[in-house]
């Protein structure tokens, strides 16, 4: 019989899921604590967004967004540099964290992490803009603490076999 | 322990970057480091260069980890170096996939400093 992730839908989809990842990621890597934040994002100008397909037996992306200074202070973490503008390095890094998080989250359900694949990060850049996706059979969408700042986590997911 | 020279394969340069830190971290030092951005431009190096320790993404474009893996037997690269994967992938089908195309060590991304020596210090008795 083939198999399905239909039958697994709460698993999947639980939120509880997407914190923990979020949780180990930026306790790993960054060595800090993002909690959970009830706020939306706020965002005055230039924000980045990392994108991460999936493919497989789920469809859809791990959508990472956060503000440029948060952006930047989280590359210096990562590398020991510092940066002045959202460069090439910046973008890498957010990607990255993108990926690593979409990984993760997939890793929380072991039938999903070996029967969805993800693709390479693809960040975006800029003010005013808005990613939509069309009737998604769920949608995860959490902010989180990062100092005095935030960032935006979502996962989409727009087909589950 | 003498210079170790480090392959280090990650479409992300702030991941070969981090990678490399946690090499020395693992006490690995003196180190030499060589880098590639995919699979492709890992098996360039193994060509012209010797090293000790290969350390390989799986999800790259142009030529995954696996197949690199898979090229590096096949072309008969780098005999004896132990090459640990270092991966967002997590599910045993992937750690298996891994091991049978010659993986000695695989890393689950994220990581920390001391994940890495655990898995690469054993492999490198006799360096």
């Amino acid at each position: 019989m083939a198999l399905s992730l239909r039958s697994l839908r709460p698993l999947v989809s639980d939120p509880l899921n997407l914190d923990a990842s979020v949780e180990e990621v930026f306790h790993m890597m960054l060595g800090i604590n993002c909690p959970r934040n009830a706020e939306p994002i706020t965002v005055e100008g230039e924000s980045v967004t990392a994108v991460v397909g999936f493919c497989g037996l789920l469809t859809g992306a791990c959508i990472f967004r956060a503000g440029r200074s948060v952006a930047m202070d989280m590359a210096a973490r990562m590398t020991g540099m510092e940066f002045d503008t959202v460069d090439d390095i910046v973008k890498d890094a957010i990607g990255e964290i993108c990926n690593i998080m979409a990984g993760a989250w997939k890793g929380k359900v072991p039938d999903l992490a070996a029967n969805c694949g993800l693709s390479v990060p693809a960040v975006i850049t800029g003010r005013d803009y808005h990613l939509h996706v069309l009737s998604p059979e769920f949608r995860l969408v959490h902010t989180y603490r990062y100092e005095d700042s935030s960032f935006a986590v979502t996962i989409v997911c727009d087909g589950l076999q | 322990m003498s210079e170790i020279r480090a392959l280090i394969v990650d479409d992300s340069s702030v991941m070969r970057k981090i990678v490399e830190r946690s090499l020395r971290q693992a006490g690995l030092d003196p180190l030499v480091v060589n880098e590639a951005g995919n699979g492709s431009e890992g098996l360039e190096v193994l060509k012209n260069k010797d090293v000790d320790l290969i350390l390989s993404d799986i999800n790259m474009p142009n030529m995954d980890g696996l197949e690199f893996l898979r090229q590096i037997r096949a072309q008969r690269l780098a005999p004896g170096v132990p090459v640990v994967m270092i991966t967002t992938e997590s599910s045993e089908e992937h750690v298996k996939q891994a091991i049978q195309a010659g993986a000695r060590g695989y890393i689950r991304k994220p990581f920390t400093a001391e994940q890495v020596k655990e898995r690469v210090l054993p492999l490198l008795h006799g360096v």
